[in-house]
């Protein structure tokens, strides 16, 4: 009697085992592998940096950033200051008196649509039509469903063919180095200022990009 | 009586005659307000929207205080009119600082009178979109149903507890005549069972062994796996504050990495952007057109940060910055370079962070483990094509040859190299 009941025992221990590990395989199959946890760590702190990082919250500031903006007054190492204010006589001052410092050659040039491609063509397309991909109906699909995005405003087009007008005057293809570098700088109706993203000679390129784009 | 018929015929003639004019003046309104509205996009969204203020005024109902020809000459040339001296122009002029409104000396009266049209029509509150009333007519046939099916529940719950009540009565008398009965016979039985059981499996030695082995297995393979994956984040998807999607803004916007991370380019750190970034879309992008026009409450927490009034246009100066939680988290002790990687080596960003582009909650991809670091390096290329390798090449050449290198000529004097 004892040993039969052990007999079936036996095997309703080994499926039991069998059923406990295929369902553990399973669990841990199963899922998108992601976790709102960090898991187990070991010595925490030797991850976290005893200087700041720049994204920090930091007690030795008034506003508690690491990440500090320099000072009125002072520039940062590589920077020239730009003399001209945000008014549009002072853009049409620019305009006349700014020149690009950099020559013109085919490393400076393919830096330049580098750099446009990163920060403008997203709007002003890669052509610099005003066709960029943010210009244009498009659609996401997430976790909230399906939804239309919102375009934004296409900027007027630098090419000389299209004849487009720049709301302070004149065609785009005519700006000159001056006034498209103050645009960079302080930006322009929808346009934001670029100069967080862009160093001067960064901006410089640029600038030397577009003119290669009002040509077309 | 012909004069009758005749009065009729040119009454029924000036009737249909009118009718015709009325038919063909609404279609060529509507045409009118078509190409209005295509001119209007294409070349006014940049600074003006109907409803709001963007960078110029709102434009609603504006063509009902202006004279046509005024805006006709505005639209067309407002620094002339303004030059001329119209009384009217330079009072906007000053109200908008002296904002340069574009001139469109390419457009004709027509095409101008047909945006006019085009923003008369749109500042009209539309009556409801007649399928959207259809739509609210089902609710309501929907609701009435709902009210119905609510009704026929609680009649059945009622119905349910009144015989459950029957049936829970009844069993409660059988089981007070029975229970001395039932409790006598059930509780040693049960007990013994168990006891039996435990002697039977204590006895049989090969079972207790069998156990305790998997029991170990089990727990060597679970410590196992747990000590290796310590401090690995790997699939980390913290909540952040703002639930920023890079499935729609590098994904189908297709906004580069580095528009957000430029970091990436030039330093150590790929470099989470600062507001201003997101304001370079966000003053102008509300997504209001999911929210009943009010801002989205995730942009609305960027204009707190910035302390920015949208309706007004202006930062205020009390900014608080936006605590993003850190995903990507290498020890302190291993030193990681992006520009290093994205710029000289030209490694895609996804190569190390995964379909980024797909996520709309970003999750840790790599492990980021020293195994994880040397596999790349051991069977990535070097691309030689940089001055760091021509350097190399000529100091080698230097020395085949016996000439002096001095530890200066390879980098010796660089501040780094001591004071890092």
């Amino acid at each position: 009697m004892i040993e039969n009941m052990l007999a079936m025992n036996k095997k309703n221990l080994l499926g039991t085992v069998c059923a406990a590990v295929a369902l553990t395989a399973l669990v841990s199959s199963c899922g998108d592998k992601t976790t709102r946890s960090t898991g187990l760590e070991f010595s925490r702190n030797m991850y976290d940096p005893l200087a700041f990082n720049p994204d920090q919250p930091n007690a030795n500031f008034a506003d508690g950033k690491t990440a500090q903006t320099p000072p009125k007054g002072t520039d940062p190492v590589g920077f020239t200051r730009f003399e001209y204010a945000n008014t549009l006589e002072e853009y049409e001052r620019a305009g006349r008196e700014v020149k690009n410092p950099l020559v013109v050659n085919a490393e400076n040039l393919e830096k330049g649509k580098a750099l446009f491609t990163t920060y403008c063509s997203v709007c002003h397309g890669p052509e610099g039509k005003g066709d960029g991909p943010l210009t244009k109906d498009r659609s996401v699909t997430d976790s909230r469903g399906t939804r239309q995005l919102e375009n934004f405003p296409p900027p007027p087009s630098y090419h000389r063919t299209d004849k487009a007008n720049s709301s302070r005057g004149g065609f785009m293809a005519d700006l000159t180095d001056g006034k498209i570098y103050h645009t960079i700088y302080y930006g322009h109706n929808s346009m934001g200022s670029h100069a967080s993203q862009l160093s001067p000679e960064e901006r410089w390129k640029v600038v030397m990009y577009v003119h290669e784009l009002q040509k077309k | 009586m012909r004069t009758i018929s005749s009065v009729l015929g040119s009454l029924a003639r000036v009737v249909s005659t009118s009718l015709m004019l009325l038919f063909a003046v609404t279609t060529l309104h509507a045409q009118d307000v078509k190409e209005g509205e295509k001119i209007f996009k294409s070349k006014c969204t940049s600074c003006h929207a109907i409803d709001r203020k963007v960078v110029g005024p709102a434009l609603k109902g504006v063509p009902d205080t202006k004279s046509e020809e005024w805006l006709i000459k505005w639209i067309r040339n407002s620094q002339a009119l303004i030059a001329s001296g119209d009384a009217e122009a330079v009072k906007i002029f000053e109200e908008y600082n002296k904002s340069v409104m574009t001139s469109f000396t390419d457009l004709s009266d027509d095409q101008i009178k047909s945006v006019i049209a085009f923003i008369k029509d749109a500042s009209v509150e539309k009556p409801k979109d007649p399928t959207k009333d259809g739509a609210a007519a089902k609710d309501d046939n929907a609701s009435m149903f709902m009210i119905l099916g609510l009704i026929a529940v609680v009649v059945l719950a009622v119905v349910v507890i009144v015989v459950l009540n029957r049936v829970i009565r009844t069993l409660e008398n059988v089981i007070a005549k029975n229970q001395e009965a039932i409790a006598a016979q059930q509780e040693p039985e049960d007990n013994q069972r168990f006891v039996k059981f435990a002697k039977a499996f204590v006895k049989n030695k090969k079972l207790v062994g069998f156990t305790v082995l998997m029991l170990v297995a089990l727990l060597a393979v679970g410590g196992w796996k747990t000590m290796w994956n310590v401090g690995v984040h790997e699939g980390y998807k913290p909540v952040q504050p703002i639930k920023f999607s890079h499935q729609i803004h590098a994904g189908v916007n297709k906004i580069e990495c580095q528009y957000c991370h430029g970091g990436a380019f030039k330093s150590k750190n790929a470099s989470i952007p600062s507001a201003n970034v997101c304001m370079n879309c966000h003053n102008t992008i509300t997504a209001s057109e999911h929210y009943d026009g009010e801002i989205s409450p995730e942009i609305a927490k960027i204009y707190r940060a910035l302390d920015w009034n949208p309706e007004t246009r202006t930062y205020g100066n009390n900014p608080k910055p936006i605590q993003w939680v850190r995903i990507h988290n290498l020890p302190d002790f291993a030193y990681f370079n992006h520009s290093q990687h994205v710029v000289v080596a030209g490694v895609e960003c996804q190569t190390c962070h995964g379909p980024i582009q797909n996520m709309e909650e970003v999750y840790q991809y790599s492990p980021l483990t020293m195994k994880w670091c040397v596999d790349c390096h051991k069977k990535t290329d070097i691309k030689s094509d940089n001055k760091y390798y021509e350097d190399l090449i000529k100091a080698h050449e230097r020395i085949k040859k016996g000439e002096k290198m001095t530890a200066a000529m390879i980098g010796g004097l660089e501040c780094g190299k001591c004071h890092y």
